[in-house]
């Protein structure tokens, strides 16, 4: 026999990157002052226990409900107009700057690549600024109008919007397009016929997921001059009224809940399971393809028609099969809600659109346009920049790292398919008492992400000040709660569609639980879970704006700090670090994306 | 026949919902057999083997694999009888985001300490026995290949290698060459074929293919509608035989 | 007709649209034949209350002027300078240092009345109990509080802010004198909650906010007690933009102001809006009464 195979370098690039993490994490830590100092102020806890007591005697006078409902309504169709406007800004958005328009459009000139890559760079700016700052910077130019509040969301919105779609457009097969190209067809018609309806259900999963966020938004937004949860939570918080508090925290988690939901039922019925596809290796086969594979398997290998590995493809069939026949009542009433919806949140909303043209805007625009320039920048505020900005990144670096080891350990008892009976990691034969408690467990965790994720940042921040000093770390560990609700839900949805025959043979050969787990479950998530937590990383930097309080607020203080002081020519200073923190982070994110395919 | 047999099913139904997939079955394999299960899709060959290896339990009657009644079975020992079982599946239902040497180890799983398995995936263990195991399905090159990079064929041989670390006394394959091109599922079945003749092992598996069967195995269970319609050596099967299992109508 | 039409469709699918929408979200600046007088203010103190208020001082403004007056909530001191500057809020309850900084924005506008109280408002520096702090005799001794973790309210907030950092200069002690970052609790309510456990060992925030947690017993006077409580200033007022002159008239300012200060304690429901505000009653004020806090602003950098 001849010799074995010399093992490949442990420092590949996978593990130099790791590396790097851990590196940066540590660094964090470091900045946190987790090892100089005291962290954990335990006088705080009457304070915590205070604030969680009041979860149980919310405020539930009449006067006070009447007053939430109307605000869930307010918040609803703030979040729906946002949605639209941005999903309007990220269609036009995203074809325009997707790879595949650039090179439909000038298919022999190489130096178009150039002007595609600073056009799609640019994006950034507008993700990099924090929906509550383009509401600040709005009123300035719209006056208080509602406006405000639905641009304030479509801006950031749009943009991400416009680079995720331009990436499933991008990752889309392109031979369809191409042969329309070649036959003549102008680009956007052949868009229109091929790429658009290929991608129509990754762009509208995609959308259900930001509407979910917009919800978020809007309950942050509360700055707006209409009212909406945000603006009560912000009332209530400012006296602390815990009781009235917990009311209006139990109203959004029933309008996240409803909305998660809905979307997941809506996503179920029309075959897209998933409602961000960061997928990392999509293949470049058609559905139809995959449909034909899937039949031949199902027909050699479905004696027993609900046997596991078989039930998965006959399931995933049957949903492309529901796909090519949408005619799901369902879904047709859900169709038929939006299309109601929609305008009647429009009406209720009745933002003064003509006001993104009018003259009175315009000479807004120019004062302060004028108001801010030139920028107020000398050599020696680098130095403060610098610092401030690296508290920024470290305390996203720390919330991220948190959310996304959170996230990972909740997504698990989160999903259905792991600690229920038949599960692929419940460990004996379901007792009744076990069944219990493996639904209860479900519940429990799903509770908990939704709790984490429906509470506001800043409310998460003031709680973590009862219990932490001032510092980055109370920062970090609000933003990683909030966002560790999103990314756990995020995470159990990846953990539900995974495939499950590799799972199941390794079950077969006598594996216990935990190395199925270690062997199957984790190397085949672990991919996607990353990628999520990076894609995530970027949004916590912009949110460390919203956590100011904690007292280690980074750029984000200082920008609140001019913003107060009407001191536009430093803001624009400091706005520009952050378009420059953006870009590194999203560079470094795309950077170890593509090193864990 | 001297010795007790391997696996043996009495008066076995399973049904699921109103489909009835195995009727009344009962069948005696015995130490060194190589079994065809063949017959049209759905006749129950697939639900027959995951009898066999215990992933499913009859509704009716009872399994015996290794002296043990399933049914009757902790989880615990339930897994001690699996680790003798190795199985083979058509689409290989390997980890594809693992390196090939950590499939392959996967055959360790059953014997191998939670703390074991853990290192091995940071500083892979038992690199000899993977590398010989590679070595004798023909890609000794592809220990440390992604496993999602190789073709069918070289996922399927992954798979028997597992099967080979596992060293099972039993090898269930369920279609195993189905997903491959002719020539490969000749090369692939005599390579199976070989593996389990050397040992001694006993082969179940099942095949679309009677040609295979007849040429690899050295008994033909026709299976259809659920029910056993012949159970012979190769040469006992008729070309009658095979024509009523493949019938469209009775 | 299409809207009602619409909107009935909608209330039949959507029980949640019975709550109608507002009139406050429905402000149509095109008919400019009844253009509301509109009114904001920023929560500082009773957030809570003061939007309840709100609605009773739009009643009785309206009926004594005689225009419609409308109320437009906003909750972030920017927003509102930033509103009054653009002009859609005709008149505002603003905070000392954000009343200065609308001013400055607006030329022509006025400030017209404050509460009784405002004329000699104070701060209070808080202290947790445990780090022994004894109370301050004078301003110089704010010089001790050198190495304590300390924390403001809201940033633009005359009493949670920007007199106590004046006072502080004045003994002495600049910001970075403190230990860590000195931090910006957002509220006074907050900042009693952080100094009661321990997270800020001090901090300071508006006096009558205190007083009244206090005697509302909310305050748990054995970890956190007032240590210094500072000199004097002028506060809260209402500052009114000219362009209502143009609208309603030359005289509307002095209609207003006359409005205000005319509030009577003795009249129950006037009673009612003078507690919601926590005045006895209005008084007369000027704009000059605010260069202290100009000047302090000025030097601090919250007005460039």
């Amino acid at each position: 026999m001849d010799q074995p195979l010399s093992r490949p370098s442990p420092l590949n690039q996978r593990a130099i990157w790791g590396l790097v993490a851990f590196g940066a994490i540590a660094l964090s830590l470091y900045q946190a002052g987790l090892f100089q100092r005291d962290w954990l102020n335990l006088g705080g806890l009457s304070q915590l226990g205070r604030f969680f007591q009041a979860s149980v005697q919310p405020d539930l006078s009449p006067e006070f409900l009447r007053l939430t409902l109307n605000a869930i309504v307010v918040t609803l169709a703030y979040a729906v107009c946002g949605t639209c406007l941005s999903l309007l800004f990220g269609l036009v958005g995203g074809v325009l700057v997707s790879e595949v328009w650039w090179q439909s459009v000038f298919p022999r000139q190489a130096k178009q690549r150039s002007i595609w890559l600073t056009i799609r760079a640019g994006l950034a700016i507008p993700r990099a600024i924090h929906e509550l700052i383009w509401g600040l910077f709005l009123i300035n130019i719209f006056g208080l109008d509602p406006l405000v509040a639905i641009v304030a969301i479509a801006i950031p919105y749009g943009a991400i919007v416009a680079k995720v779609f331009s990436e499933i457009l991008d990752e889309t097969p392109r031979q369809p397009l191409m042969a329309l190209l070649s036959s003549g067809v102008a680009p956007l018609t052949a868009f229109t016929y091929s790429l658009l309806p290929q991608a129509f259900l990754d762009l509208l999963s995609y959308s259900f997921y930001r509407f979910e966020c917009s919800i978020r938004s809007a309950a942050v937004l509360g700055i707006i001059g209409a009212g909406g949860l945000g603006y009560q939570i912000l009332l209530s918080l400012q006296s602390l009224r815990y009781e009235q508090l917990w009311t209006l925290f139990y109203a959004l988690f029933v309008l996240n809940g409803t909305v998660d939901l809905t979307s997941a039922v809506l996503r179920h019925r029309l075959g897209s399971p998933s409602r961000l596809d960061l997928n990392l290796r999509r293949d470049n086969r058609s559905k139809s393809q995959k449909l034909e594979e899937l039949r031949d398997g199902y027909s050699t290998s479905s004696d027993g028609q609900e046997s596991h590995p078989t039930q998965n493809a006959a399931d995933q069939v049957s949903m492309l099969k529901q796909q090519r026949q949408p005619r799901d009542r369902g879904v047709m009433v859900a169709g038929l809600g939006a299309v109601l919806l929609i305008p009647f949140c429009f009406w209720y909303v009745s933002a003064d659109f003509s006001k993104l043209w009018s003259p009175r805007t315009m000479q807004l625009l120019a004062d302060i346009t004028q108001s801010s320039l030139p920028p107020n920048f000398d050599g020696e505020q680098l130095p403060q920049l610098l610092a401030l900005s690296w508290q920024t990144l470290a305390m996203s670096i720390l919330a991220i790292a948190a959310a996304g080891i959170g996230g990972i350990l909740l997504s698990f008892p989160a999903a259905h398919n792991f600690f229920l009976p038949g599960g692929l990691l419940n460990p004996t034969q379901s007792s009744r008492l076990g069944c219990l408690l493996a639904w209860g467990m479900l519940l429990l965790t799903r509770s908990v992400l939704l709790i984490a994720r429906a509470v506001p940042a800043p409310i998460w921040a003031l709680v973590a000040l009862f219990v932490l000093f001032p510092g980055i770390l109370p920062g970090a560990i609000a933003l990683g709660l909030h966002n560790l609700g999103i990314l756990g839900r995020l995470m159990a949805e990846v953990a539900e569609n995974l495939d499950q025959r590799p799972l199941l043979a390794l079950k077969a050969q006598g594996t216990p639980a935990s190395l199925v787990f270690l062997y199957g479950v984790l190397p085949t998530t672990m991919t996607r879970f990353l990628a999520y937590i990076l894609y995530r990383w970027e949004v916590c930097m912009r949110e460390t704006v919203i956590v100011g309080l904690v007292g280690a607020g980074g750029l984000g203080r200082l920008l609140t700090e001019q913003l107060s002081s009407f001191d536009y020519s430093s803001v624009i200073v400091t706005l520009s670090s952050f378009v420059v923190l953006t870009f590194i982070v999203d560079w470094v994110s795309g950077r170890m994306r593509r090193s864990l395919r | 026949m001297n010795s007790d047999p391997i696996f043996e099913l009495r008066r076995v139904t399973q049904q699921f919902g109103h489909f009835l997939a195995l009727d009344d079955i009962n069948l005696q394999i015995y130490p060194g057999e190589r079994v065809a299960l063949v017959g049209s899709s759905g006749a129950g060959k697939s639900t027959l083997l995951r009898l066999l290896n215990g992933t499913l339990l009859p509704n009716r009657g009872e399994v015996w694999a290794l002296g043990k009644n399933l049914s009757r079975l902790s989880s615990r020992q339930l897994r001690r009888v699996q680790r003798q079982i190795g199985t083979i599946y058509q689409q290989f239902q390997l980890v594809d985001s693992l390196r090939v040497i950590h499939n392959v180890n996967a055959g360790h799983l059953g014997r191998w300490s939670f703390w074991r398995a853990a290192l091995s995936l940071v500083y892979p263990l038992e690199v000899k026995t993977a590398a010989a195991a590679l070595h004798r399905v023909g890609i000794p090159e592809k220990l440390y290949a992604r496993t999602d990079q190789l073709s069918g064929g070289q996922q399927q041989r992954v798979a028997i290698a597992r099967v080979l670390v596992q060293d099972p006394p039993v090898v269930l394959a369920d279609e195993p060459v189905s997903s491959l091109d002719p020539a490969l599922s000749q090369e692939v079945m005599s390579l199976l074929r070989t593996l389990v003749q050397e040992s001694g092992k006993t082969l179940v598996t099942s095949l679309h293919s009677v040609e295979l069967a007849r040429n690899h195995c050295d008994r033909i269970i026709g299976l259809r509608n659920g029910r056993i319609l012949f159970d012979a050596p190769p040469a006992s099967v008729s070309a009658e035989m095979i024509d009523a299992l493949y019938r469209l109508k009775e | 007709m299409k809207r009602t039409l619409l909107s009935a469709l909608l209330v039949l699918m959507l029980p949640l649209a019975a709550c109608s929408p507002g009139s406050e979200t429905a402000s149509s600046p095109q008919d400019s034949v009844a253009q509301p007088f509109v009114t904001g203010a920023i929560p500082d103190q009773d957030p809570e209350k003061l939007q309840r208020l709100y609605s009773k001082l739009a009643d009785y403004l309206e009926a004594e002027l005689g225009v419609p007056v409308e109320y437009q909530p906003v909750t972030d001191y920017t927003a509102a300078v930033t509103a009054f500057r653009v002009g859609d809020l005709d008149m505002v309850w603003f905070g000392g240092l954000t009343g200065v900084q609308a001013r400055l924005q607006v030329e022509g506008s006025e400030a017209i009345a404050q509460r009784d109280i405002d004329a000699d408002f104070h701060s209070v520096f808080i202290a947790n109990k445990n780090t022994g702090i004894a109370p301050l005799n004078d301003l110089n001794e704010l010089t001790n509080l050198k190495g304590r973790t300390f924390t403001f309210g809201s940033e633009s907030s005359t009493s949670g802010r920007l007199m106590p950092q004046y006072f502080l200069e004045q003994a002495g002690v600049s910001l970075e004198d403190f230990r860590g970052e000195v931090g910006f609790s957002q509220s006074h309510d907050a900042t009693i909650q952080l100094v009661e456990a321990g997270t800020y060992e001090v901090g300071v925030l508006n006096e009558q906010v205190w007083k009244s947690r206090v005697e509302a017993g909310d305050i748990d006077l054995s970890k956190v007690d007032v240590i210094w409580r500072s000199p004097a200033y002028f506060d809260y007022h209402w500052v009114i933009n000219p362009q209502v002159k143009e609208r309603y008239g030359e005289d509307f300012v002095e209609q207003v102001q006359a409005a205000l200060l005319k509030l009577d304690p003795n009249v129950p429901e006037q009673k009612e809006i003078l507690e919601l505000f926590g005045a006895n009653q209005f008084i007369e004020t000027e704009n000059s009464n605010y260069q202290q806090i100009e000047d302090v602003g000025r030097a601090i950098g919250k007005i460039q």
